[in-house]
């Protein structure tokens, strides 16, 4: 049975070979993302004071008629509220070290907090704080203030910034009339940009500096604590986190910086106290000390270990509680420290944090919080109230005790209640809710203890006379059942949404396998059909340059199992792809000819890799930068203007120069009269482009004759030109019936008029590097086809055709990779230039900016790549009888794509790989899970652009 | 990793001179001596002028270029092809004119796989380059010329016939790939000294290079006792 056999009797054959691949792929990646992402919805809802009285239980006011606010959901304990962070705060920083084994050098340094928790019926408490991972900052104030657990991506209208928009502690504060103040570290700007009255950010991202944030800090807090205009005050100090990152724990730096702090502290806790008399400033005032998260000894944190979660909690009450109080439901250990004085120290979840202190502080809790009010913690100031004042009339006899603990139950009634809510609004708007049995036994212990509080008001209420108040087991019983429902409802949270299926995970990548499986089978089998159906099919072998091929795609699949190649992928691409490029040349040189091109391409990766450099040497400013100059060629522009004009200049000629190739590739081919208008329509966005940069240029300042509405228009007019070009070259694959007679041409000029349809958008989201980058890969491109033509000569075209492409494939997808970082991107989020999504528009729209990014970061790398594989094929296609070369060439073509897809397979099943090894590794969620991300979308956009490429050019 | 390029010079030599060959026992001497050179080197640097590869790359780098420099130049020169009609001396000036021009390659082969490029690295690369010119292009030199037939089969086709083939292109080619191996340490994050360019490179370049000689040796060998068996 020849190939034209074969090939006619499965005309769609490629099509659903790679409509099955993709399929494969995309189960695998669903199921391994499902087990591996931890996904959460954020949900657009908040809490409001009036909501409470749809809760069962019982609102503050019925308690306490006298006070002069409206009150919300719990009666306030707490007027003012400070709250000193100290970032990556260990807790064996805090607590005195007889709590451990043994003594270390940086224990027991903050002996202020060891002084007053220790002071006899002193309100003030040390506590160990258990943090959830990931411990970076910024996922640490979202979960201190949502109350919520963190997740990787939180599914929502986050695009483009940090900025919590879920319900939170600071919105809640604002929203109710609370004056907040901040100063230090600038993430909470980023994440509150709008909330506060006053603010003093410091730059936070250079950790070599360990002075400037504690320093800002100190000059406007201290100030501050005799001022009025707060009511809470949020101070974050930043440099333990930089002396641990910079020198480690057990260090100098760290330990004069803890000796800071300590000096600090006092400096803070004086004026407080000192004004803390009744109608003083701090009468009702409570300050809290605590960290973030915490670090190992080498300072990094991120991770889930102990050392990195566990941080402390240090809170004061500057009124004193007339009595200690709920002893019972003490989780505390307490040691003798140093000096022998008692001191307790208790066990907090980060997670009640946000909706302790909003109990405290008396506004509603943060909807999405499933934390409970920490009984120790609010106990440390809601022992705090004028117990006389309230409830004077009928119960004299009430110990303060139950007084405290009937209210502590109403206070997690109504905890109880809005976590119940947040759990049944989230299973029912969220895509990937929770189970029914897991809801159901929540909900069960719910109503359970629920039942139990109606039927214990109802006992009340009957027996008003005799008794006015609840016995103490009954209320300790209640409590017990609340505690049970918010533990059991966390549980769920957290299995959720921190904890991985392994099982998952396990299915998803054996799906992987077997697609790679499935995919090197077809190779393979069109490789035999192909060796069968040519007679003189002398069998060369393993050729070197298979092999070669192979250990090029092997090295960079395992360098993904290390994070340093992560980091460093560009490099490691461009680094095989040169080794490529010198082999080349050496075979070039082997066979007397395509000397230059060899040469060239060398030169192009030498050019290639410099850029690439200057990437990732943007990126180690972090994003401050990059929002400053959004194209690393203004960076470079900056300063002389010799330059400033080349860096207008060059991108416009290059400009020109691609459309001319464009013209000359038109005006070469006989005439394909359609086409040639798709191309030229491209030659036209081009010179739209060169307008609308020369418009933006201040070099050239031309009066800006359209006014305002001109800077969206071109752009637009442009993605409107390109998206009528994909429209009408879908189109003509419909309807036109091509000639058979110049088919080779043919598709030569079909992938030219693709390839022009997409550049022109992808040029105008790169910016000014575009046109550069375009011209560097069809250089490239050329290279590749001109090198490869190399070895037919020698080959003849009876060789199998997995030897003869795997080379040049390889090289075509070393390229891409180094197209992809070299214009700027990296596997991060923050590598994705959002700049590129707002050009041609001002407001955000969701859908349109989604696209324009995905066309922006995967352009150069995926989407161009793939459409132009075929002149890998066409440009060296020059051998058969003519009825079998139109087989051949579209066997070899389906060939070409099935490598390909292989390649990126390969890397996506390596990273897969390393995901599921590191899992628990430190840098997880910073380095592994974006990369992860970056690869899905890549190798889902590579499977659809590779049907779509099957459809167009197979026909 | 910097593969060979050479200028295309005019070759006025055939490539089926008169071949000198050489005995198991020359090999074997040449590989050892050059060994030593390069052991001894090290040694010098570490004890005379109290420097190593990591502290101090680029003085070891020198050090170990100059001292072995004479070593590969003087032994490869006796080598040398058509001994009637090229001298020793001419030889000995051909691969000093060799030495900066492979150097020159070198460098620009590791800029296009990845060499940091600076103010700061000029000597390191220079001197780094310039050993593994000594170790690659040189004895080629010394011993073919401008031979560009011989160049090609050498370090192109890499097909070698005959022992001094072997002795030249083996060691050539262990260093290269060794120094391409050496070079992937260098991203990890390690934080070692020697993870800097060029001092990983440098060794995996020995190294390469020690273990070529050794596999050049037993293709001697080898290939000295076919000739013996084809003799009989």
């Amino acid at each position: 049975m020849g190939p034209a056999e074969w090939w006619s009797r499965g005309e769609k054959r490629p099509f659903s070979l790679f409509l099955l691949i993709a399929g494969l792929h995309f189960v695998a990646i669903l199921l391994f993302t499902r087990g591996f992402l931890l996904t959460r919805t954020e949900l657009p809802h908040y809490s409001n004071c009036s909501d409470v009285s749809r809760s069962p239980c019982v609102p503050p006011t019925q308690f306490n008629q006298t006070n002069r606010n409206p009150l919300c959901w719990t009666k306030p304990a707490v007027d003012r509220l400070v709250i000193i962070v100290l970032d990556a705060l260990r807790f064996d920083f805090v607590a005195p070290s007889t709590f451990f084994e043994e003594r270390k050098p940086w224990m027991d340094k903050l002996q202020v907090l060891h002084k007053l928790a220790s002071r006899p019926g002193s309100s003030a408490r040390i506590f160990k704080a258990i943090a959830d991972p990931p411990t970076t900052s910024l996922q640490r104030l979202k979960g201190l203030t949502t109350g919520g657990l963190p997740t990787f991506i939180d599914v929502g209208n986050s695009f483009g910034g940090s900025a919590i928009v879920e319900d939170n502690l600071v919105h809640q504060l604002v929203q109710n009339g609370k004056r907040v103040a901040m100063m230090g570290d600038d993430t909470w700007l980023q994440v509150f940009p709008h909330h506060f009255n006053k603010s003093y950010p410091f730059p936070s991202f250079n950790v070599k500096d360990l002075d400037t944030v504690d320093n800002g800090c100190i000059k406007h807090l201290l100030p501050a604590l005799y001022e009025e205009d707060w009511d809470v005050l949020i101070a974050h100090f930043l440099g333990v986190d930089h002396a641990g990152h910079i020198f480690g724990v057990d260090s100098i730096p760290m330990i004069e910086k803890l000796e800071q702090y300590n000096a600090i502290l006092e400096k803070v806790i004086e004026p407080l106290e000192s004004q803390s008399g009744p109608g003083g400033l701090h009468e009702n005032t409570l300050l809290l000390v605590m960290g973030d998260h915490g670090q190992t000894l080498n300072g990094d944190h991120g991770g889930g270990t102990a050392e990195e979660v566990e941080t402390s909690i240090f809170a004061l009450s500057l009124k004193k509680p007339p009595s200690s109080v709920a002893l019972e439901l003490d989780t505390s250990s307490c040691q003798l420290d140093l000096d022998g004085r008692k001191m307790c120290i208790s066990s907090i979840q980060q997670l009640d944090f946000a909706v302790t202190v909003s109990a405290l502080l008396g506004v509603p809790f943060p909807f999405g919080s499933i934390g409970l009010v920490n009984p120790e913690l609010y106990a440390v100031a809601a022992g705090t109230w004028n117990l006389e004042s309230s409830n004077v009339d009928s119960c004299q006899k009430q110990s303060n005790l139950e007084k405290w603990l009937q209210n502590y139950v109403n206070v997690l009634c109504i905890n109880s209640w809005q976590v119940k809510r947040y759990i049944d609004v989230y299973s029912t708007s969220s895509v990937i809710g929770f189970s029914n049995e897991d809801l159901l036994h929540v909900s069960d212990m719910y109503t359970q203890a629920e039942e139990n509080w109606l039927h214990t008001k109802k006992e009340l209420m009957l027996h008003e006379n005799e008794s006015c108040h609840i016995s103490l087991p009954t209320l300790k019983r209640q409590i017990d059942a609340y505690f049970k429902f918010l533990a059991s409802a966390a549980e769920l949270a957290r299995s959720k949404w921190t904890e991985f299926n392994l099982k998952m995970m396990g299915i998803g990548f054996g799906i992987m396998l077997i697609s790679l499986f499935i995919h090197f089978l077809a190779i393979k089998r069109i490789d035999k059909l192909f060796g069968v159906s040519v007679p003189s099919s002398c069998n060369s072998g393993i050729s070197f340059w298979l092999i070669f091929a192979y250990i090029v795609v092997a090295l960079r699949a395992c360098s993904f199992l290390s994070n340093s190649y992560i980091l460093e992928e560009g490099k490691a691409a461009s680094f095989l792809l040169a080794t490529t490029g010198i082999l080349n040349l050496r075979y070039s040189i082997m066979k007397k000819k395509m000397l230059l091109e060899a040469m060239v391409f060398l030169l192009l990766i030498s050019i290639v890799r410099f850029t690439i450099e200057l990437g990732l040497s943007k990126r180690a400013f972090s994003s401050v930068l990059s929002n400053i100059c959004p194209s690393w060629m203004l960076g470079i522009a900056n300063g002389c203007p010799v330059w400033e004009y080349v860096a207008e200049i060059v991108p416009i000629l290059a400009l020109f120069l691609l459309a001319f190739m464009l013209y000359k590739s038109i005006a070469r081919s006989s005439c394909q009269g359609f086409l040639k208008y798709v191309i030229i329509g491209t030659m036209f966005s081009y010179m739209l482009i060169a307008v609308y940069w020369a418009l933006e240029s201040n070099v050239l300042s031309l009066p800006l004759v359209l006014g305002g509405i001109k800077r969206n228009f071109i752009p637009r007019i442009i993605y409107a030109i390109g998206f009528v070009q994909l429209l009408s070259l879908a189109l003509v694959q419909f309807f036109n019936e091509e000639r058979s007679s110049d088919w080779e041409e043919g598709i030569v000029i079909k992938t030219v008029a693709m390839l022009s349809a997409w550049s022109s958008t992808i040029i105008i989201l790169s910016g000014k590097q575009g046109p550069l980058v375009a011209f560097a890969s069809v250089v490239g491109g050329w290279c590749i086809t001109r090198s490869e033509s190399l070895e037919l000569d020698t080959k003849k075209w009876n060789s199998r055709i997995l030897t003869f492409y795997s080379f040049p494939v390889t090289q075509w997808s070393l390229l891409a990779v180094c197209l992809f970082f070299c214009t700027g991107h990296w596997c991060a989020f923050d590598g994705l230039r959002y700049a590129a999504a707002f050009i041609g528009f001002d407001e955000f729209i969701l859908i349109p900016q989604a696209v324009l990014l995905t066309i922006d970061t995967f352009g150069f790398s995926h989407i161009l790549p793939i459409f132009g594989l075929p002149f890998i094929v066409a440009c060296q296609y020059s051998f058969g009888q003519a009825e079998q070369r139109k087989r051949f060439f579209f066997m070899h073509l389906s060939q070409v794509y099935l490598m390909y897809g292989l390649i990126m397979a390969t890397t996506m099943t390596f990273t897969i790989l390393c995901v599921t090894i590191q899992r628990r590794h430190l840098m997880v969620w910073g380095l592994f899970a974006p990369k992860f991300v970056f690869d899905v979308v890549g190798l889902t956009l590579t499977d659809i652009l590779i049907c779509f490429a099957s459809l167009y050019y197979f026909g | 990793m910097e593969k060979r390029k050479k200028k295309p010079v005019k070759a006025s030599m055939g490539g089926n001179g008169t071949v000198s060959s050489a005995s198991p026992s020359h090999a074997f001497l040449l590989h050892l001596i050059c060994g030593l050179g390069l052991a001894s080197s090290f040694w010098v640097a570490n004890n005379v002028y109290s420097v190593n590869l990591i502290t101090n790359p680029s003085q070891t780098l020198r050090l170990i270029w100059v001292i072995e420099a004479p070593i590969v130049i003087l032994l490869y020169s006796l080598f040398r092809k058509n001994p009637d009609q090229c001298s020793y001396l001419k030889a000995v000036g051909r691969s000093m004119l060799v030495l900066p021009a492979g150097a020159v390659v070198n460098a620009l082969g590791a800029i296009a796989l990845g060499a940091p490029v600076g103010i700061q690295y000029f000597l390191r690369t220079l001197n780094w380059s310039l050993l593994m010119s000594l170790l690659t292009f040189v004895p080629a030199a010394t011993v073919f010329g401008s031979s560009w037939t011989d160049w090609r089969r050498l370090f192109a086709h890499s097909k070698p016939i005959g022992s001094i083939d072997y002795m030249i292109c083996l060691p050539a080619h262990g260093a290269v790939i060794g120094a391409w191996f050496g070079a992937w340490p260098m991203p990890l994050d390690w934080e070692r000294p020697w993870q800097e360019w060029p001092i990983s490179v440098s060794y995996g370049a020995m190294a390469g290079y020690l273990v070529a000689m050794v596999a050049s040796f037993g293709f001697v060998l080898w290939h000295g006792d076919r000739q013996h068996v084809k003799g009989d």
